[in-house]
């Protein structure tokens, strides 16, 4: 193993990723690649500062090591600062997708056959307003090695496998975007969508068809589990991501712990070792994932935490420093974050609006105090039915009243698995959940 | 037919987190496309870190035999050689740049907190073949990055602003630094007329949608069928300018490694709609003019896409379009975007109010509430041939006010 340099704290991460990636546009295959990266990531801490030093020649990774200690000033009592003392020690190789789970050693054949499975049950050439369709399918096996100068030795690795089918729908020179994509972690888990890929597709037709711009103003709404787990990510769970309020007393008064912050139905948890999109067994500095509370029925009772975020604000490391890659130095990250379910009846929500907008899909969002979703599909709501489909350009809310304003959980959880989440340069996949909530209002343009 | 496509990239980056020094890390990296070319397909080997031509090229012809991809045209030539850096710095020079600008900024802005990074980054992009291309690009340069937070701010961060120079000058990052936060406790009001002044490079993603030519003969482009007509402003013009000063890392040639002639294509004149782009495959496809519009592709062959979009510059400066008038500098925006149909609504979570030159004070939120077709349009006033606030281009165009709660 590595000779770490004395009176430093240092740590290596080395990454090994392979992905494939098949692309195919109205049956002309886009792209057809495949490839392999091998990297790592040096780093020294000296107690002021880091060094830090990423190459992809694994056989250099002492010499790197050996060069950052000379900028570093060497500490005695390096191990007794803070956020050293923090960094846990653990020796553990979880490998889940070796041997017959290896989507690495599935050929390209096989992975046009499952394009070609879709593209058969899901492209109907004969509909006049699909003038462009795309099937993809994308393998990515990454296995991370992790060695700390405190004796931290990780082995893991992680795995996705996907389908997604897109149509291009034109109606009146306007293109509507829409399909279906399916993230899981083998192959053989990638069957069996192609109705529920072929009712989005009529959805997304009837959509643009008779779609009605809003009026901008502020409703009532019911999110989808969907819209819901963008809203969980992106309203609070930005704000409980503690690398944001380390030294910032403002924000640590506003979230102080035990405040209210939401209404009592609301639950919200991050946990790294749910088998999702954001499973990471153990984080980018070797803590093992936690289940961690962040709302208990309307208090705030957590936050996440790398071991700097910890260590100055007095807290238990949470197992969520994560790295994009070994070209970046891991942050704080949520990992899969949702909203625990309720009791209501999706049904008896929308049934209880007199007037409102069901948000039943949505594209992307971002995560200030005015958190913003970016709706795909709405309905309007009138006397408790939906009615007609409606295009809004965005809803917005403020993460300090709308907690408040969810008046109904519903019973019908979902986590969804396709997000990848970006902050600070750099983007992790996670995942996100939740049922159907009703919200007193927000602001739709 | 073999060709050899190289990306070495030199980064040298220094972080602060809570005004205080967080790390410096180096990352040096080097990506090669090795291509063997026969009978119309080519097969390629794509690498990350070290390997020898002969392992590169042998992996590229075992790609061919067994997973080879279609490229029916012939490989282009040329030699040429651009090198646009000005200066480099040294990892210590560096260090020293970015502790001289956090003592400014920490010593006159007391009531900040900044999260900020300063990198050199120097790129070096080349393209051999046996047909006798050699062509090689490399750029250099500082690039400067402050994120801000109020003390007093209840929301995770306030503002942003970047900025990137061939030979850094100090001068440039205090006068932007004085600029963006010397008027930031002042509050002010938006004015009737909104007249946002921005960095244009977001905005023109959905016009590179709409002229992508693909897009325009499927008609699922929202400029289909409207070749050949005047759809903007009359000052309003487009192109591919690969000679833009104010870019960085991008070369001269395109994915086919086609170089445009005069490094320049314009799609869109004073308004009018004059080609949509095409690489070699599309252009094949779609029987529409090949515009040498291909995005580069390591792993695989080469697909159409726009490079470095630019709108023509006025000749009036940024106050001169002014004309008196007060424009808003969004400072944090983001989670909107274009719709389908053009629409542009975007929320801005902060903004200060300009004289075109001067930041003046801050505004409440709002949300930009345009068209595609309007800020090109009857909204579009112009781009500044001065560069005051952003130290880069700067489109003015008015919009309607949108409530973000």
């Amino acid at each position: 193993m590595y000779h770490f340099p004395k009176d430093l704290y240092a740590d290596v991460r080395i990454e090994e990723y392979y992905n494939l990636n098949l692309h195919m546009k109205n049956d002309v295959m886009e792209t057809d690649s495949s490839m392999t990266e091998k990297g790592a990531i040096i780093r020294v801490f000296d107690g002021e500062m880091w060094y830090t030093s990423t190459t992809n020649k694994l056989d250099d990774i002492q010499k790197e090591l050996d060069n950052l200690a000379t900028l570093a000033k060497p500490d005695p009592a390096i191990y007794e600062h803070p956020f050293v003392q923090k960094y846990q020690v653990h020796e553990a190789t979880v490998l889940m997708y070796e041997g017959d789970k290896d989507a690495r050693k599935i050929s390209r054949g096989e992975w046009m056959e499952l394009l070609d499975h879709y593209k058969g049950l899901c492209v109907d050439e004969s509909i006049e307003e699909i003038p462009l369709w795309m099937v993809n399918v994308s393998c990515s096996h990454l296995k991370k090695s992790f060695y700390s100068s405190k004796g931290a030795a990780i082995i893991q690795d992680r795995q996705e496998c996907s389908i997604g089918v897109v149509f291009g729908i034109t109606v009146d020179g306007i293109t509507t975007f829409g399909g279906k994509r399916y993230v899981k972690d083998c192959k053989e888990d990638l069957y069996g969508y192609e109705n529920e890929i072929n009712k989005e597709r009529d959805k997304y037709l009837d959509f643009a068809r008779n779609a009605v711009q809003v009026e901008p103003g502020v409703y009532t709404c019911i999110l989808s589990p969907l819209a819901t787990s963008m809203f969980v990510h992106e309203s609070f769970g930005h704000k409980s991501e503690s690398d944001l309020m380390l030294n910032d007393k403002t924000l640590q008064d506003e979230w102080v712990m035990g405040k209210n912050v939401g209404n009592g139905k609301v639950s919200i948890c991050d946990a790294g070792d749910m088998p999702n999109h954001g499973y990471v067994p153990y984080d980018d500095e070797g803590t093992p994932a936690g289940v961690n509370w962040l709302i208990k029925e309307g208090k705030l009772v957590g936050r996440l935490h790398d071991a700097k975020s910890a260590a100055t604000l007095g807290e238990e490391l949470t197992g969520n420093a994560r790295a994009q890659s070994y070209y970046h130095m891991p942050i704080v990250r949520m990992t899969n974050t949702y909203m625990e379910g309720g009791e209501d009846a999706p049904q008896d929500m929308i049934a209880g609006v007199k007037d409102g907008i069901y948000v039943y899909s949505v594209e992307h969002g971002s995560g200030m105090a005015t958190f913003t979703i970016k709706p795909a599909i709405c309905y309007r709501i009138r006397d408790g039915k939906l009615q007609e489909p409606l295009r809004v350009n965005v809803l917005t809310g403020s993460v300090f009243e709308t907690l408040f304003d969810i008046d109904a959980v519903g019973n019908d959880f979902e986590m969804i698995d396709n997000y990848i989440c970006g902050k600070n340069g750099q983007s992790v996949p996670v995942s996100a959940g939740g049922p159907s909530i009703r919200v007193k209002k927000m602001t739709f343009n | 037919m073999r060709e050899k496509m190289i990306s070495d990239n030199i980064v040298s980056e220094v972080q602060y987190e809570e005004n205080k020094l967080l790390s410096f890390q180096k990352i040096n990296s080097k990506t090669v496309s090795y291509r063997v070319y026969e009978n119309g397909m080519v097969g390629i080997h794509c690498q990350i870190g070290e390997i020898t031509d002969e392992e590169g090229f042998l992996k590229a012809e075992e790609n061919l035999r067994e997973r080879p991809r279609p490229y029916p045209f012939e490989l282009e030539s040329g030699k040429r050689s651009r090198n646009l850096t000005e200066r480099e710095v040294a990892d210590k020079e560096l260090l020293e740049i970015a502790d001289d600008c956090m003592k400014y900024i920490c010593g006159k802005y007391p009531d900040f907190v900044f999260k900020t990074s300063f990198s050199q980054n120097k790129n070096t992009q080349s393209r051999v073949n046996d047909k006798g291309m050699d062509y090689s690009n490399t750029d250099c340069c500082v690039n400067v990055s402050i994120s801000f937070k109020h003390v007093s701010s209840k929301d995770i961060m306030d503002g942003f602003f970047n900025f990137s120079l061939r030979d850094f000058e100090m001068d440039v990052f205090t006068k932007m630094a004085d600029n963006y936060l010397a008027n930031y406790t002042t509050e002010v009001e938006l004015p009737e007329e909104i007249i946002m002044d921005m960095q244009y490079y977001g905005l023109v993603g959905k016009l590179a949608d709409s002229l992508n030519g693909e897009n325009l003969a499927l008609g699922t482009s929202l400029l289909s069928g409207k070749v050949g007509e005047k759809v903007f402003a009359d000052g309003f013009t487009l192109t591919d300018d690969v000679t833009d000063e104010e870019s960085w890392f991008n070369c001269f040639w395109d994915g086919d490694g086609c170089v445009l002639e005069n490094d320049k294509q314009t799609f869109i004149e004073n308004g009018v709609v004059l080609t949509g782009y095409a690489d070699k495959k599309n252009a094949q496809k779609y029987g529409i003019s090949h515009t040498g519009d291909a995005y580069f592709n390591f792993s695989d062959i080469p697909g159409a896409g726009v490079r470095n979009l630019r709108i023509g510059r006025s000749t009036k400066t940024v106050k001169e379009l002014l004309n008196g008038r007060y424009c808003v500098v969004p400072l944090n925006y983001g989670g909107g975007g274009f719709a389908d149909n053009g629409d542009y609504t975007m929320p801005v979570h902060s903004a200060m109010l300009c004289d075109g030159e001067k930041i003046l004070g801050k505004l409440p939120p709002f949300t930009i509430v345009s068209n595609m077709f309007d800020m090109f349009g009857k909204d579009f006033i112009g781009v500044g041939a001065d560069k005051p606030i952003y130290n880069d281009k700067q489109i003015l165009f008015r919009v309607k006010k949108g409530n973000i709660l």
